[in-house]
């Protein structure tokens, strides 16, 4: 799985592939650690996340807010993202895990929020592929 | 000169100079017009920003046009520099036209100081207010809140401040509804947010969010200025952030609970995060009163971080803040929706104005403006970069019949920040500022200082220079960086 930071007037964009739905999310969550900083020691701790939207785009929203709620509460920048992705009753549900890494730590900038602007998730034949904006 | 402008696949039409439009197509309700020189316009149709402007003509119960302002650029669904007008009882309103960061707005405030009194104790100056106002991610804030404390900030706005010690009255009488919106309600806050907003109450956050030391270098409209209480050679200190993590999340909430409520009007519209909760609405009552309660948050938060600089100045000149005059002028919100009454076709009608990325102007005489400035016009404070000037404006007469009472909000970024990084150096730009311009700078990160370079933004003065031709923000004054500090 792989992201890359993509130009925006504004904000932010991130662009991903990976080889599922749940490594994409993660690997976007990958991508707006990067937004926010430059480097980070391999410190910290695992937490876990769940979350559960009523389809992909909705749950990707979702799981990224969930990643900025922790930052800030918990006071870690999450890295090293995992995240897997099933659909159960027409529900979609997100489980993951990531490394909290302090921010007493680091350098870190500060993604406000996740955006549905041009938010796209899309399986192709191999891999899928998803692009999402954060208000900076 | 050209009657249209050939933007790709949208065309506008001149209607008159710097007023330009594009005609109702699809499923625009009314036409979007854009304020703009051709330089500026020529930057303006380089991203999206003329797509969504066009997007927003979409919103049910949108009155006269969407309008672009000259420092617009593409945000996410809503364009940065946007202005709305929809019918309070008819329409709609929107989370995503208001932006994440509620009450994302500026504050100035003078001081008797000139520059020659801080003239070679910036270097102290800066490094002493950087140390003691909290920036960048997981800095706190000025006050440590518990539950109650922060139901009562989002309940009181400012008067909590003034209660506890972080304010005057006399501040109060120079914040934009007097630092206090009486439709709050923090019930409707959601436990999420108050989680976020207690750690920074009383902090700078980051990106373009900054407090700045500056000098008037020009006076435009002496008596306006004179009524301001600004004069050449002035120090004045510049603080723009808004409501932090708090009202970030009450944005991302009400967007998601409107998706899953009113998808039939999300439907309807062009982009998902124009998601709108029809007026009258459950949904409607409530983010207008979260909002609100987000927009106090603001205040406070701009306050405590004034109180904190009156704190360091006392610190570093060795005198009382009152002795060196450090009153506020005035403070203004750019993200943000209120309902005002307005004439349309010749009728007053209650409109959500939504202002996002945009800054409210009324004229001289206007009710709402408090009354230190009634008489002359509300003053409009309009940030530029850290190598360019900054302008205090006044709402301009014009400004009710062309932009619901509305002017921009600041330079407007041209490069993304991702290109920032890649042809600015932070270290350089720094360097450069304190060398070349005598700004002296400092950052949690260098890629703050590359990703604000000078460079990356719209020339603020053709920005300004429109506002004032078109007579809906007027030139009073013009200052530039001594000192700067971001996250």
């Amino acid at each position: 799985m792989s992201y890359e930071l993509r130009d925006h007037t504004a904000d932010v964009g991130i662009a991903a592939t990976a080889g599922s739905l749940g490594g994409v999310m993660a690997a976007l969550a990958d991508g707006m650690a990067a937004a926010q900083c430059d480097e980070w020691p391999a410190v910290g701790d695992r937490f876990d996340v769940e979350v559960r939207a009523e389809n992909p785009e909705a749950l990707l929203f979702d799981y990224l807010d969930e990643l900025i709620y922790r930052r800030d509460v918990l006071n870690v920048l999450p890295v090293d993202n995992e995240a897997t992705v099933r659909e159960a009753g027409g529900e979609w549900i997100l489980e993951g895990s990531a490394m909290g890494v302090p921010l007493d730590r680091i350098h870190a900038r500060e993604i406000k929020a996740v955006t549905y602007s041009e938010m796209r998730i899309e399986e192709t034949d191999d891999e899928w592929e998803a692009y999402v904006v954060l208000d900076v | 000169m050209a009657d249209t402008y050939d933007a790709g696949d949208v065309t506008l039409h001149r209607v008159r100079e710097y007023v330009w439009e594009i005609p109702p197509e699809g499923g625009m309700r009314v036409p979007a017009r854009v304020l703009a020189s051709e330089r500026l316009l020529d930057e303006i149709s380089d991203d999206l920003t003329l797509t969504q402007i066009r997007n927003t003509t979409h919103l049910p119960g949108i009155v006269k046009h969407a309008i672009c302002m000259p420092d617009g650029h593409q945000g996410y669904g809503f364009p940065v520099g946007g202005v709305a007008a929809i019918d309070a009882e008819t329409g709609c309103i929107s989370p995503g036209a208001v932006g994440y960061d509620i009450n994302c707005g500026v504050r100035m405030v003078r001081t008797n100081l000139e520059y020659d009194d801080v003239r070679g104790r910036e270097e102290e100056l800066v490094d002493a207010l950087f140390a003691n106002v909290p920036s960048g991610l997981g800095g706190g804030g000025v006050v440590q809140t518990d539950k109650s404390t922060l139901e009562e900030v989002l309940d009181r706005g400012v008067d909590w401040a003034l209660e506890s010690g972080y304010a005057v009255e006399d501040d109060l009488n120079h914040c934009e509804d007097e630092g206090v919106r009486p439709e709050s309600d923090p019930d409707e806050v959601s436990q999420k947010a108050k989680d976020r907003g207690r750690q920074q109450l009383g902090s700078l956050g980051s990106g373009n969010h900054f407090l700045e030391v500056q000098r008037v270098t020009d006076v435009f409209l002496d008596d306006v200025a004179d009524a301001y209480g600004l004069s050449e050679d002035q120090i004045v200190v510049l603080i723009h952030c808004g409501s932090r993590g708090l009202g970030h999340q009450v944005c991302t909430d009400y967007l998601r609970d409107i998706e899953r409520e009113h998808e039939d009007l999300l439907n309807r519209l062009p982009d998902k995060e124009l998601a709108a909760a029809p007026a009258g609405s459950r949904l409607a009552e409530d983010y207008y009163h979260a909002m609100g309660a987000a927009i106090n948050f603001a205040w406070v938060n701009r306050q405590l971080i004034m109180h904190r600089t009156r704190e360091v100045f006392e610190r570093v000149f060795g005198r009382d803040w009152e002795d060196m005059g450090m009153h506020l002028l005035y403070d203004v919100a750019h993200n943000i929706a209120k309902k005002e009454v307005h004439e349309v076709d010749g009728n007053d009608q209650e409109l959500y104005v939504h202002r996002k990325g945009a800054t409210r102007a009324f004229p001289a005489g206007r009710p709402e403006v408090p009354a230190a400035h009634r008489d002359v016009g509300q003053p409009v404070i309009i940030p530029g970069s850290m190598g360019a000037g900054s302008y205090v404006l006044r709402g301009g007469e014009r400004s009710m019949a062309e932009t619901f009472g509305s002017t921009a909000h600041g330079a407007g970024r041209l490069m993304s920040r991702t290109q920032a990084k890649n042809e600015y150096w932070g270290g350089d730009v720094q360097d450069d500022l304190r060398e070349g311009q005598q700004v002296y700078v400092k950052a949690q990160s260098g890629a703050t200082i590359a990703e604000e370079a000078p460079g990356v933004y719209k020339d603020v003065d053709e920005v300004v220079r429109v506002s004032d031709e078109l007579g809906i923000g007027d030139k009073v004054a013009r200052t530039f960086p001594v000192c700067n500090i971001k996250g």
